[in-house]
């Protein structure tokens, strides 16, 4: 399971599908994909695993089935990566 | 209202060596004093327009540029910069006084003046429109900014646009147009009536000279503007000229990369930058023809391009 790290804001601007988020901790700003950002806010909502955020947002990836939950948990890493989220 | 053109030379000289020249440049107080004599001639010529206030009154920046002492003062002589009693740079030889206080009231606004979000850029206005060119050196930046600034563009910046926190307006700061190495006779012959300081040869940034600012945009150097568009520019020799729109997350990159004092404001330098984009159409830009960018640019801020 993953969490939001506190103290993150998740302060950010989209536009045209991409989005800019200023990190909180590290004050560093990082270009994401639209879809990056919905799982930081799905995570701000209450934890879960990449099988459940496949579940949840299923319509905002491009991706089958399959194929979703490891594309998840790849962005899962990055973003822990970026500090942006831990596992809990 | 008082000017530097108005003082005598010996009247500025008398306030560069005693309690210091006090020049207001767009929202900044600086307060100049120097016994470099080469920079009075430097400072009546590329300042004659601006307004200088009283002594004693609030000051932004106290900066103090002063020759070498003992053997130095006779021997390849060099000159000093202080500024509030600290020395943040190296002295240079004495022929690079007046670009040295250029440079030294720069640093004084990208290392102090964080009430702005301030872009590496150069900004001209025009029908109440501001246009922001961020570009590191060698873009063509200041020799394009050079070229609209004789067909009626106003100057709010050649280097440095601020970006006021409390409102997202861009605050002029017009000063002298720095210029380098080829760029200085392409701008003579470009414009025969601009007025260039003497150029100074072997700076760190080779041979530099400043074109005076338009006396139209100094006088208009306390009304802000408004942010329309980010244009990105690249000079290429022989390249058509090209304008691509770059997508708003990508320009917010950038620009942030371009600023002085992003990362000094943290959370409020993204809200001001967010703020920036969202006002602003961003394009990136290649050009090799001065005419034919300065046309485009006519269409741009018509919002026609």
């Amino acid at each position: 399971m993953w969490h939001l790290m506190p103290g993150q804001a998740l302060a950010c601007r989209e536009w045209d599908g991409e989005a800019v988020l200023y990190n909180d901790l590290s004050g560093n700003t990082h270009l994401l994909d639209g879809a990056a950002l919905d799982l930081l806010f799905a995570l701000r909502d209450e934890p879960a695993d990449a099988a459940g955020l496949a579940g949840r947002l299923a319509e905002r990836f491009d991706a089958g089935d399959d194929d979703l939950v490891s594309l998840i948990d790849e962005m899962l890493a990055a973003l822990a990566g970026l500090d942006l989220i831990e596992p809990c | 209202m008082l000017t530097v053109g108005s003082l005598s030379r010996a009247e500025l000289a008398a306030r560069l060596s005693g309690d210091g020249l006090v020049l207001r440049t767009g929202p900044f107080i600086n307060r100049i004093r120097s016994d470099v004599a080469p920079l009075i001639d430097s400072v009546a010529l590329m300042y004659a327009d601006y307004p200088v206030e009283p002594v004693g009154g609030f000051v932004d920046f106290h900066l103090e540029l002063r020759r070498s002492g003992g053997l130095r003062r006779w021997y390849k002589s060099q000159v000093h910069f202080a500024y509030d009693g600290t020395t943040p740079f190296q002295p240079l030889p004495l022929a690079q006084a007046y670009p040295m206080l250029e440079w030294t009231m720069n640093w004084c606004v990208s290392h102090r003046a964080h009430g702005y979000l301030i872009v590496h850029a150069a900004v001209l206005e025009k029908h109440g429109r501001a246009i922001i060119l961020p570009a590191p050196p060698g873009s063509g930046k200041s020799t394009l900014t050079a070229a609209l600034l004789g067909h009626g563009w106003r100057l709010l910046s050649d280097e440095m646009t601020l970006v006021r926190l409390d409102d997202g307006v861009v605050v002029p700061l017009p000063r002298p147009v720095s210029l380098k190495n080829t760029s200085i006779d392409i701008i003579r012959a470009f414009r025969p009536d601009a007025v260039l300081s003497r150029p100074v040869e072997e700076t760190t940034k080779g041979t530099i000279a400043h074109l005076k600012a338009p006396g139209a945009s100094i006088a208009r150097a306390l009304e802000p503007a408004r942010p329309a568009c980010i244009v990105f520019p690249r000079w290429e020799a022989g390249a058509a000229i090209a304008l691509e729109p770059l997508p708003k997350a990508r320009a917010f990159m950038q620009v942030a990369d371009n600023c002085f004092n992003y990362q000094v404001l943290g959370a409020r330098g993204f809200t001001a930058l967010g703020g920036l984009i969202d006002a602003s159409d961003a394009y990136t830009f290649r050009y090799s023809s001065l005419p034919e960018a300065m046309a485009l640019f006519e269409r741009l801020v018509l919002g026609d391009a």
